[in-house]
Formats: C-alpha cells, structure tokens, sequence
C-alpha cells in the first residue's frame, strides 16, 4: 500500500514539468528564438539551415584522400562567365621587370582563366605601365585593372639578386588597396574578397573557392614558406586559430605568409587606415603590419580542412642563366620574351 | 509543519501546479514573437530571391554552354609527354601545368614518373586535374641517375620516361589517327597560343624557345618559310640546336619510324639532335610562332625551396606531419 502510494505521488509531481517540457518545445516562437541565435553565433561548425549553399564548410569535408573536383564543364570556354551572384576575388599582384616576368604573368592568366568572378589587379613597380603588362593583360581575355607605382631606390629589388629583408612590393599592394578603396563604397560594399598573389607562386583552383565565402579574414597552409615544408596556423578543435606552426619567429602576431591569408572587401573598405606599413618593418613582418588593424586572431576563419591541405605552394623560379647575352646583348632586343 | 518528506513532495506538487496553470494561461495571450517571426520570413524572403536568381542564372549559363564547336571532333589531338620525378616542387609543378593543359582542347597528357611504382601524388592529381591522360611509369637506371647535388646538366634526365611514352603511343595509336607529340616538361611554362601553332604540325614543327642556352631566346633562322639555320650561342654546330620545348613532331612520323627515340648515351645538348636527325631534315622543318619571330615558351626553371627549418625540426623527431601532402 504504501509503494503505490509513493509511486503516485512521484507521478502526481513529474507529470506537470512533462507538460510543461512539451509545452515549451510547441511554442513557435522559442523554435526562432533557437534558430536565430545559432545564425548570429561566428561558429564555423554551425549546421543551421541558413548557411550559405555551396560553401565548403571544415564538416563536410571527407577524409579520405579524394578532394572535391572543382573543374566543371567549362574547361573549353575562358574565362567563366561572370556571375551576379557569386562574390568576386579581387586579386592584388605585384610584378617588376625582369626576364621572367612575362613567363609568370602568363602562366598565372592561365590559372586565373579558371576561376569565375575574378579581378586581377596587376600593380607595376614602373614609373610608367610597360607594354609587356598592358599586352598580356589584354589579350588574356581576364577582367583587370593596371596600376604602377614606382618603388624608391633604396626598396628596389632591381637587378641585384642579393636577397634583402626590405619588404618587396609594399608600395604596390597599397596602390591596390587604394584603387579599391577609391573604386567602392564602404555604405554598399560589393560582396567579395582581397588577396594577395606574387607572381611566382602556385595556386590550385580549390584555393580560390575556400576564399571565396570568407567573412572577416580567412587563413590557410603555404608550402615551402619559413624553410619549412609548410607553414601553418594551429586549429583548435572548436575551428579557432590558436597559433602559429611555424620556426621562424613564432611571436610574429600573424606568423602568416602574404599567399596564406585573404580579407573580405567589406573589412578593408570598413578600416580605411589598415595598410601594409613600410617603416620600420622587420622581415617577416610585413603581412602583420596589415592584419593587425583588421582582425585579432581569434576572428580569423581557417579553411582548408581546418588547416590540413595544402593549396597554395611558395615557389620562386630561378633567374635564368643568360651568360651568353655577354655585355652587349646578343639577342634580338625587339623580341619580346 | 514538520520537515517531512511528505510535506515536500506536497509544496513541490503544488509550486508545479501552479507554474503549469501560468503557462497555460500565457497560452492564451498574444505573444511578441512577431518580430522573430518577421526577421525569420525576411530571411526565408531574401533566400528565395537568391534561389530563384540562381536558377535563372543556371538557365542563361546552359543556354549558352550548349553546341561546342563541330570542329572539335576534327582537330588533330595533341599529345604532351611529361617526364616527372618526385621532390618538392612535383606537385606545384604538375598543379600549375595542369591549369594552362585545361585550356588546349583534344589534349592528351602522358605523365611518365621515374619510379619503380605509380606514386599516389601523381595518381590522385591526374584523376582530379579534369584533362584526358595516361599515367606510365619507369625508373632510370642507377648509373644514369642524378646524385643529390650534381648539377641539373651532369646526365640527360628523363630520357628513358621519353622513350617509353614513345613507345606506348606506337604500341595504342594507329597510322590513320591524327596527333601531334610534344616533349613538355613539367617546369618550363607554356602560353596557350603556342598550342594552336603545335596543332597544325605536318612532319616537324620549330618555334623559339625563352631563357634557354645563356640567352633571352634561342630560335629557328627563317628565311622564305623555310628554316635555314639555327640562332643560339652554345653549341651552334649540334644538328639541331633547339630545346626539348621547342620541337614537336607528327604522330604519324613517329609511328612510321619505328626505331626513333632519345639516346640514352648522348653527349650534354645533343639529346634533342638523337631523335630529329632519323626523323627529319633541316630543310623539312615547319617554321611556326610567326616564323618564329614569336616567344611562346619560356624555359622557366624552379628554385629548389629551402628546408633549412624543417631539417632542424626534423633532426629533433618535431618534423611536419607528412600525411599532409604538398
């Protein structure tokens, strides 16, 4: 008798909160309450139906050795036809005279042929855009923009090869970010992405796709970056950047190479002081001299499977051997190579 | 009251009681959700205009993408031999090359690795680079092989992966299909252009070469569309003094010569001279790229990178996970 009783009792006390339970989950309005909430939360894992479609989000991903195929069934038409919904990746490059600029160039139009919604912005450390560029760049059939701005004496790389730690390009790559500074306005930005590319390194087709969908600053693995096999950023499992797998200079407050990292347009429009400095820059430095007056490192956003492929390699072509043009040139100059 | 057990279960039961009966009447009230749900219906609004924007974007994309070009079936194809080996920069190179080879319509590309096995690098990138191929492999003999620090000129390099695309082509191709074989290496680079001027090659067809020799360029001498000599300043008295890059030969001419192949044994420079003179002669040669007044391929060369960090790193067992593959 009195085990029943007991066990009434417990069923008389539990059966109001049941109701409650269920009563709370029916409410429609705490259903979007939940459903909100988890939109505005900066969490690369969130599953929420509002994501983006298409984005290649660090959950989906497999582990497997098989990389979602990027080329589509427009291999035979260059470049893709411009979408008015895709972001567009704005592509800063520096480039100076030398022999092999015009192999780099080309062979860079070649990859960027590949990527729907790109503009190339070339920047020339010339006094004055040289033929060579303006040419190519027409004739590739790319959407871009040619600047040139001379750098000083004392930053040129000019013909000497003797590697120096005066940072290469600045000049330039404030020129581009003063072109889309000037071109666009900060109250209506366009929907899209910076990055940085010298002319020498390679790119596969996938990095531009990672980068496309990146809210603040977004960062990656380089190959062949600081004497290391790659550098790259440490990823919590909670998808964070928590540090910096590198050897050289660890302490650097973004120990990132300048092909490692790419910056929403609407960031850079937003902090218009934000510029690659010149003063003062140790080597190493200089991609910190930017991101520090963009983002801290928690707001960075890894992409590339959390940081575990490698798509973007630092190669530097070697400066060809051309002993036999002797001291008077023996080619003919008017060929253009 | 007393502090008993039943005593508690009573308060609980009636505080439950009593929360239940006010969430049923908040029930009955109208609740301020209507701006959660309006913000939610914005964003299913916006959704839907992006949606319906994307598929008529899909629509004008495939009405454009229909009817490739008839004349695509007719085009001779081109087969690019690429003699590989494994190092560091083997998958940038291939990765790079690859992106100007999806450009070439009827492109065919033969990758032959010097290795005793396919290596899953090369296996994974091809299956994944979108381009028709074929993945063979060989390996050098020791004897012929490079040591770590010789000099890229001490042997011929890439003489047996070559001959064994050669090979492979006479042994699955016949007389009757039209091809063109071009020797392109994976680290030189390559303008589109050139190969549209690689396509309509007759027998054997020359162009200039960039950075190659010591100089700005080397190329064929033209006179009257006819090459009559050879402009390059190291070793001008080879047969044929041109660069791997700068030659490519009929499908057709290679099948119906049996016997032609690169000289395991050539002297330094004279490999591309052992395959041309049992195929063709100087007076035979097609002049192309504006006869040859035109750079389209540069012999562009890649820095071995420095790995100072990581052979520290690795003398300490803290070097980089190598299941990440670069």
């Amino acid at each position: 008798m009195l085990r029943r009783r007991n066990l009434l009792t417990t069923l008389l006390i539990v059966l109001p909160w049941a109701l409650l339970l269920t009563l709370w989950h029916q409410y429609p309005a705490t259903r979007y309450l939940i459903l909100l909430r988890s939109k505005f939360k900066d969490f690369a894992f969130s599953t929420s139906p509002l994501r983006e479609e298409g984005l290649p989000s660090c959950n989906w991903q497999q582990t497997s050795g098989v990389a979602p195929k990027v080329i589509q069934n427009y291999v035979y038409s260059r470049p893709p036809p411009w979408s008015e919904t895709l972001p567009t990746i704005f592509v800063i490059t520096p480039t100076y005279t030398r022999p092999v600029q015009k192999a780099e160039l080309t062979r860079l139009a070649n990859t960027f042929l590949h990527v729907q919604n790109l503009h190339w912005v070339v920047v020339e450390d010339s006094p004055r855009r040289t033929n060579l560029v303006s040419n190519l760049l027409e004739k590739a059939g790319l959407n871009f923009t040619h600047l040139n701005v001379e750098s000083p004496q004392s930053l040129r790389v000019g013909g000497s090869w003797i590697p120096s730690h005066k940072p290469r390009g600045t000049l330039q790559r404030n020129l581009g970010l003063h072109w889309l500074r000037d071109s666009f306005n900060s109250t209506q930005p366009p929907e899209g992405v910076v990055y940085f590319a010298d002319d020498d390194n390679t790119y596969s087709l996938e990095l531009f796709e990672e980068m496309r969908y990146t809210r603040r600053v977004s960062v990656w693995p380089v190959a062949f970056a600081g004497g290391l096999r790659y550098e790259s950023p440490v990823v919590s499992p909670a998808g964070k950047v928590v540090g910096w797998k590198v050897v050289f200079d660890p302490n650097r407050p973004f120990a990132i190479d300048m092909a490692g990292f790419a910056v929403s347009i609407r960031l850079i429009l937003e902090r218009p002081q934000a510029t690659f400095k010149l003063e003062g820059i140790k080597g190493g430095y200089q991609e910190s001299s930017l991101l520090k007056d963009l983002v801290t490192m928690d707001g960075l956003e890894p992409k590339a499977a959390n940081c575990t492929k490698v798509l973007v390699w630092h190669t530097k072509t070697e400066r060809p051997m051309l002993a036999n043009e002797g001291k008077h040139g023996f080619s003919d100059l008017r060929m253009e190579v | 009251m007393k502090v008993k057990l039943k005593n508690v279960f009573v308060i609980y039961f009636l505080v439950s009681v009593i929360g239940l009966m006010y969430a049923l009447l908040q029930l009955g009230q109208p609740c301020d959700c209507s701006q959660h749900l309006r913000s939610a219906s914005d964003l299913m609004h916006s959704k839907d205009k992006k949606i319906s924007q994307l598929l008529s974007e899909v629509k004008r994309l495939q009405a454009r993408g229909k009817g490739p070009e008839p004349e695509e079936q007719a085009l001779p194809i081109i087969y690019a031999i690429t003699p590989t080996y494994t190092r560091l920069v083997q998958k940038a190179e291939l990765v790079r090359i690859s992106q100007t080879f999806l450009h070439v319509k009827n492109f065919h590309w033969i990758v032959v690795e010097d290795s005793p096995v396919k290596t899953q690098l090369v296996s994974e990138l091809l299956a994944q680079s979108g381009l028709r191929f074929t993945h063979l492999h060989t390996e050098t003999p020791k004897e012929h092989k490079h040591k770590e620090n010789d000099p890229s000129w001490l042997k011929p390099r890439g003489v047996e992966q070559r001959n064994l695309a050669l090979q492979w082509l006479r042994e699955n191709r016949e007389l009757s299909e039209e091809g063109v074989v071009y020797f392109a290496d994976d680290d030189n680079t390559y303008s589109i252009r050139l190969f549209d001027e690689i396509r309509s090659t007759k027998r054997v067809s020359v162009w200039p070469v960039g950075l190659v020799g010591g100089l700005r360029f080397e190329r064929p001498l033209v006179e009257n569309g006819r090459v009559v000599g050879f402009y390059t300043a190291w070793k001008p008295n080879r047969p044929f003094p041109v660069d791997m890059a700068g030659f490519a030969v009929a499908l057709q001419l290679l099948l119906a010569n049996r016997e032609a192949r690169f000289d395991l044994l050539a002297e330094r420079g004279y490999l591309e001279s052992s395959l041309l003179q049992s195929l063709v002669s100087i007076e035979e040669l097609e002049p192309r790229a504006d006869n040859c007044t035109k750079v389209l391929v540069w012999h562009t060369r890649t820095e071995k990178p420095k790995m100072k960090q990581e052979e520290l790193l690795q003398k300490q067992g803290l070097g980089s996970d190598p299941s990440i593959e670069v």
